[in-house]
């Protein structure tokens, strides 16, 4: 289980991003974050995989304590899939871009390609293994970000806008494979619809504090949603 | 601005032939940083009039090129990108180094043309040695390579990130050239008027997309402290390859001292 205490993430400038923060996300379970441009999700998520280290509060993945040195640890079993795929594939071509997890983290070449194979394939997208990042379209280049994750084999998953730069078919192909993936995953958007597919549980997110968190009927609260901007 | 779409693609391009199967890109990285090393050692070492000696280190080019199945053109248009910086270097010694070294046909060849024509050989010999490297050994096992040689970890870093990071400028560059020239009127280049502001934006955005880049590198296991695995073996025949291309360097040399 992933648990989060009274987490505060600070901007270099002292300007809180997430504040007092406490939440946590069991195995399997499906939780969206949703919470306005701003409100502070992408730092949320950045956090919980110590990209962005704590200025106060605890982040615990099973039994261990996110803090500097069990940051390896922690990002080998939670896995974070960017806002922009773009910045999440920078090898020459596909295969090496999902193989360059398996070997930072210690897997043989055997076992990474193994990996590699699995995670390319659990995607339906091993047509794409030797293509070049910059050829891919939108949807292609999503779903070759989430197999460098997968490729990891993490325990949890972490989303920031899973369908910022999808088109309709790209979307609706993104919530089936998603749905299909046993991990559990925390997923940050502002796609109300996605989420309520998605999701069994809602935390909503103003100004870097979460201000409900609740089933996914918070998603038909239209005078809640109003009122964080959604 | 496809001509900047271009140059991303062709920096790629390298690292795409890296990818090949032949006997070469399989030998062990370090079997071919050394060799590489090596060479690179003894053809600086050779002086400046002594052009002649270094004619059969050109056997390095060409058998590995051969043997790797690499493409000559894309290779010698990397090599010509260094040539004005030695011509700049070496042009000077045709003025001011006047004596005469030999004749060729009744045409007496200066000692200052002897040397730039050494210096251009060096320069060719050099760089095309270290592009065959690139071009026949994945990036990062190079790069662990490097790190197994305990080079400080600061500067395999700063190697890593400058190969990856400029494809990323580069992009940058070509997406904000877009904006720029639709808007600007003229579809032209950038007007020095722009320059500033421009070159600050790309600043400050290529600061903060290589920090998204390095995140995402962290996440999946990143770190200047934990090299990947190796992923070959240091056999017989990366031994063979080491002395093949060693012997040879280091023999021609003993014997241009001696002679």
């Amino acid at each position: 289980m992933i648990q989060v205490r009274n987490l505060i993430v600070e901007y270099p400038d002292g300007t809180k991003a997430v504040d007092s923060v406490g939440f946590s996300v069991g195995p399997g379970e499906n939780v969206a974050l949703i919470g306005a441009n701003g409100a502070g999700k992408s730092s949320l998520v950045l956090a919980l995989v110590g990209v962005l280290l704590p200025a106060q509060g605890e982040i615990h993945v099973g039994e261990t304590v996110l803090h500097k040195k069990s940051l390896r640890e922690i990002r080998s079993r939670v896995g974070l899939v960017f806002q922009n795929p773009d910045d999440q594939l920078f090898m020459p071509n596909i295969f090496e871009d999902v193989a360059f997890g398996p070997r930072s983290f210690g897997c043989d070449e055997e076992e990474t390609t193994q990996r590699v194979r699995a995670a390319l394939s659990k995607l339906g997208i091993e047509h794409l293994a030797e293509r070049s990042p910059l050829k891919l379209s939108g949807g292609e280049k999503r779903l070759a970000a989430i197999a460098t994750v997968l490729a990891m084999d993490p325990d949890y998953l972490l989303f920031d806008e899973p369908t910022a730069f999808l088109d309709p078919r790209a979307r609706r192909n993104l919530i089936d494979i998603l749905g299909e993936l046993p991990q559990g995953k925390l997923i940050a958007t502002h796609d109300l619809a996605f989420a309520g597919e998605m999701c069994s549980r809602v935390l909503l997110l103003e100004r870097g504090e979460i201000v409900a968190d609740a089933g996914i009927e918070l998603l038909r609260d239209g005078v809640a949603l109003e009122r964080v901007g959604l | 601005m496809p001509d900047i779409s271009a140059r991303v693609r062709e920096l790629r391009s390298l690292e795409n032939l890296a990818a090949g199967q032949t006997v070469i890109h399989r030998l062990h990285p370090l079997a071919k940083l050394l060799s590489a090393f090596v060479f690179i050692v003894f053809v600086v070492s050779f002086g400046r009039y002594e052009f002649v000696g270094l004619v059969p280190y050109l056997f390095y080019p060409f058998v590995l090129m051969a043997m790797a199945d690499l493409p000559y053109k894309v290779l010698l248009t990397r090599v010509l990108v260094a040539v004005p910086f030695c011509l700049f270097a070496g042009v000077s010694n045709v003025f001011f180094d006047t004596g005469a070294a030999f004749a060729v046909g009744g045409v007496a060849v200066s000692l200052g043309m002897l040397s730039l024509a050494t210096i251009l050989l060096k320069m060719y010999l050099t760089v095309m040695a270290a592009l065959l490297l690139v071009a026949t050994t994945p990036f990062t096992e190079l790069t662990a390579q490097l790190r197994r040689l305990f080079v400080p970890v600061i500067f395999v870093m700063v190697f890593e990130m400058t190969f990856r990071y400029i494809g990323v400028l580069f992009e940058e560059v070509y997406s904000m050239m877009t904006a720029y020239r639709l808007r600007s009127g003229t579809g032209k280049a950038l007007d020095m008027r722009h320059m500033g502001s421009f070159v600050g934006q790309l600043l400050l955005r290529g600061f903060d997309r290589a920090e998204r880049v390095h995140g995402a590198m962290c996440c999946r296991g990143y770190s200047l402290k934990h090299s990947p695995p190796a992923r070959h073996r240091f056999r017989g025949a990366d031994v063979l390859a080491l002395a093949t291309v060693c012997l040879p360097v280091v023999g021609l040399r003993i014997v241009g001292v001696l002679l």
